[in-house]
């Protein structure tokens, strides 16, 4: 562990770092083959689709079944007025807003209720769900589903459809991250950690635990429209199968496995939930449900923190194996205590603070 | 603060390293999809390539499992005996690259996008929601997507779908076979209609009332509905009791549901012929437990000979396909799913497309496809064969009423 101090911290540099990055992922796309662009394409949409379900559960503390619910409108809106020949941009607005106000709505109830509550009314989304949408089939094109290629590449970009579509998802799905990662590192992120913890705490302090859960809903809803509409844009279909409540089910894993409460957590578990069941299939396509299970189980035995934990795991590993260094092990031991915005990101629990309920 | 840094840095390397590797492999993408010496994806002098993406986990992974087992089970057989001889002189090994989607239409486009590459055609892929999710691509991407199983009839059109066919009859076309019987019995008939509320049920009314059209001597008495997420369908076979009908048309795909709707209309004494779609007519999983003996005659509809009937149990064709599908579908028992047949039967079929093919081009395989007509697959019952050149009508189209006897099915001429 050779490095200089400092040299990190200095504005300029992380600026720099911060250019060669956004410079190298809007490369990607151009040079990479069609099925990896499909699939960073795909693992985009997902990782969305979890850090909305990460705002309202991994920040929050409420546990949600409903995520896969408003992936569905946002994918449903969209193929409806893609079909119509609505404004890309009016498509979009709609597949955030009309997912957002569903939620608004549903969290106006649910946010009343404590604990697991919220998770049974929330389970009934997918359930309500699927039926709903083959019943308006008006709008959802029944149980055979809405097709739609609006996302094919313009003919002045002179892209692939692949590279394009990676476009779309790199830049709306970029977005999004920006903002809740701003929006989680804030002090309404605070406010979310403090509700998860300990809602009498944070009624003491002048924090509504109704209000942050609502909003923590609401924002979920909203990003899970925006994976819809992403999903819309690399899948090019829906169909009441896109609601059911076993996806839901695996966004949960996903966001577990990718790790909770963390925004690059969500990257990994979008990357858990496309490539896993790649994986299985790569190994034996008539176990693949048992080889996710297993794998799923390996993470939560290995790594209980999420593939993001991984990194720190590895680099205490290595500071256990050398002797010296007092004061790096005095760091790590003391884990991540309630520093500000970096606590919110790195620790899941907020360890510094007793937890009133058995969570 | 420290950790973060590295991480930091490990991150900006790797970018930076995935960006330079890039440009150094030159980005030379050949996406042709077509083209090399003239020949499609997937085919060679020697071998032929075809992709499966269906469910092989989750709630329809045994008939999902059947679709890729009957198929490996012809393919298999026909690779041990040398191989195919194609239309351009050629013999080639048939081989099958399967993967699992669990009936979800995401994973079925991810499955097509990881198998275009490398196959010549998708076939025999179960599910409607699962082949409609990769439909729209595998027209821009000229890749045939032949003989999958869906009553979808979209994939029938040429117009819409110009590299698709399905296999299987369509809703209507079950509906349409029975409503011709009972029009052809000469006597008149009240008939009540129970369907599921959704593009299924309506599917086998549309074809009911299309095969009874004209018809003078069928009156529909009642038509009621119920939904697929309804528990008890108590209350409907109680109102259509009551219209004193002597047939009963009942467009179920729910299991429990229709062993309730059998046992409810006996409490009640009430004993129409009663109709049910091929897939929930199976005997010993319906018709038994529904004490369907009750009736005067429970009908159905078919094109595949049932192995597990006694009536076919020393049937040639039936005994080839049994053993092959143990040595070459790892599939051990006799299948309790129609799909194992069916895609027995996609084998054959394809068989017939690549004798006719004379260029080893995706083109001219469809064209090939598109060329079939009175072929008698193996497994066929008498009365049914394939015609692929119909427009908006799958490979097999013609299906033939069946009667339930005690035991299992048997063909009728003649309703009553």
């Amino acid at each position: 562990m050779f490095r200089s101090p400092g040299l990190f911290s200095r504005a300029w540099v992380r600026r720099a770092i911060t250019a060669i990055a956004v410079i190298a992922v809007l490369a990607v796309p151009l040079g990479f083959d069609e099925y990896t662009n499909q699939n960073l394409a795909r693992i985009g949409v997902f990782a969305v689709a979890v850090l909305g379900l990460n705002v309202v559960m991994g920040y929050t503390g409420q546990v949600s079944l409903g995520q896969i619910f408003f992936v569905g409108v946002g994918a449903y809106v969209t193929a409806y007025g893609a079909t119509h020949g609505w404004n890309i941009g009016v498509v979009l607005v709609a597949s955030i807003l009309i997912p957002g106000v569903i939620g608004l709505l549903v969290a106006l109830a649910a946010a009343r209720l404590g604990g697991l509550a919220i998770a049974m009314l929330t389970l009934a989304l997918p359930i309500v769900g699927v039926p709903l949408a083959k019943r308006l089939s008006d709008y959802t094109g029944g149980s055979q589903g809405l097709s739609s290629a609006f996302s094919s590449a313009p003919e002045w970009s002179g892209l692939y459809n692949d590279q394009w579509q990676l476009y779309v998802v790199l830049v709306v799905g970029g977005a999004v991250f920006l903002l809740t990662r701003n929006l989680v590192r804030g002090k309404y992120g605070r406010a979310f950690a403090i509700v998860k913890s300990n809602e009498a705490v944070a009624a003491s302090m002048g924090i509504s635990p109704y209000r942050y859960k609502v909003l923590a809903f609401t924002v979920a809803s909203l990003i899970g429209g925006v994976s819809g509409f992403l999903y819309m844009a690399v899948v090019q279909f829906t169909s009441p199968e896109t609601l059911s409540l076993g996806h839901s089910v695996t966004l949960l894993a996903s966001m577990v496995i990718g790790g909770s409460a963390s925004i690059v957590g969500s990257l990994l578990g979008g990357a858990y939930y496309v490539l896993a069941p790649q994986l299985a299939n790569h190994v034996d396509p008539n176990t693949t449900e048992l080889l996710q299970g297993a794998l799923l189980l390996l993470v939560l035995f290995l790594l209980p923190g999420g593939l993001v934990s991984l990194p720190r795991v590895i680099a205490r590993k290595l500071r256990r194996n050398r002797p010296t260094g007092g004061a790096d092990r005095q760091q790590s031991s003391s884990g991540a205590p309630a520093r500000g915005r970096k606590a919110v990101e790195e620790a899941p629990t907020m360890s510094g603070i007793p937890t009133g309920r058995p969570e | 603060m420290k950790l973060k840094d590295y991480q930091r840095l490990t991150g900006a390397i790797a970018l930076i390293a995935a960006v330079s590797t890039m440009t150094v492999a030159g980005c030379g993408r050949g996406r042709d999809g077509a083209s090399h010496g003239g020949a499609s994806t997937g085919i060679t002098d020697s071998t032929i390539t075809l992709g499966i993406t269906t469910p092989l986990s989750g709630a329809t992974a045994g008939p999902g499992t059947c679709t890729v087992a009957g198929i490996k089970a012809y393919f298999g057989a026909a690779n041990a005996a040398g191989g195919v001889k194609f239309g351009d002189g050629k013999t080639r090994k048939v081989e099958i690259k399967s993967l699992d989607d669990a009936y979800d239409p995401q994973k079925a486009k991810a499955n097509y996008d990881q198998l275009k590459g490398s196959v010549f055609a998708m076939t025999a892929g179960l599910g409607t929601p699962t082949n409609r999710a990769y439909r729209t691509a595998a027209i821009s991407d000229k890749v045939p997507q032949v003989l999958v199983m869906t009553g979808d009839p979209i994939f029938n059109d040429t117009s819409q779908s110009p590299y698709q066919l399905s296999l299987v009859p369509a809703y209507p076309n079950e509906g349409e076979a029975f409503g011709k019987l009972l029009a052809s019995s000469g006597t008149a008939h009240k008939v009540a209609v129970l369907s599921q509320n959704d593009d299924y049920g309506q599917g086998y009314v549309e074809g009911l009332k299309k095969g009874i059209e004209g018809a003078s001597n069928i009156k529909i008495v009642k038509e009621l509905t119920y939904e697929a997420t309804d528990t008890s369908v108590d209350a409907q076979i109680t109102e259509l009791a009551a219209t004193g009908a002597d047939v009963m048309f009942n467009a179920m795909s729910i299991t429990p549901l229709a062993i309730a709707s059998l046992q409810k209309a006996q409490q009640l004494n009430w004993k129409p012929s009663w109709f049910l779609p091929s897939n929930t007519s199976s005997p010993a999983a319906i018709l038994k437990p529904g004490n369907a003996s009750a009736y005067p005659g429970v009908y159905s509809v078919s094109f595949a000979k049932a192995p597990a009937s006694p009536a076919f149990a020393n049937d040639p064709d039936v005994k080839k396909f049994l053993s092959d599908l143990k040595q070459y579908g790892s599939y051990n028992e006799t299948p309790a799913f129609p799909h194992c047949m069916w895609s027995y039967m996609a084998g054959a079929i394809l068989e017939q497309a690549f004798t006719k093919m004379t260029e080893p081009t995706r083109d001219n395989f469809m064209k090939a496809l598109r060329g079939i007509s009175d072929f008698k697959a193996p497994l066929m019952l008498d009365g049914t064969s394939v015609n692929t050149s119909v427009d908006k009508q799958p490979a097999v189209s013609a299906v033939v009423v069946q009667k339930y006897n005690g035991t299992g099915y048997a063909t009728v001429e003649n309703f009553g």
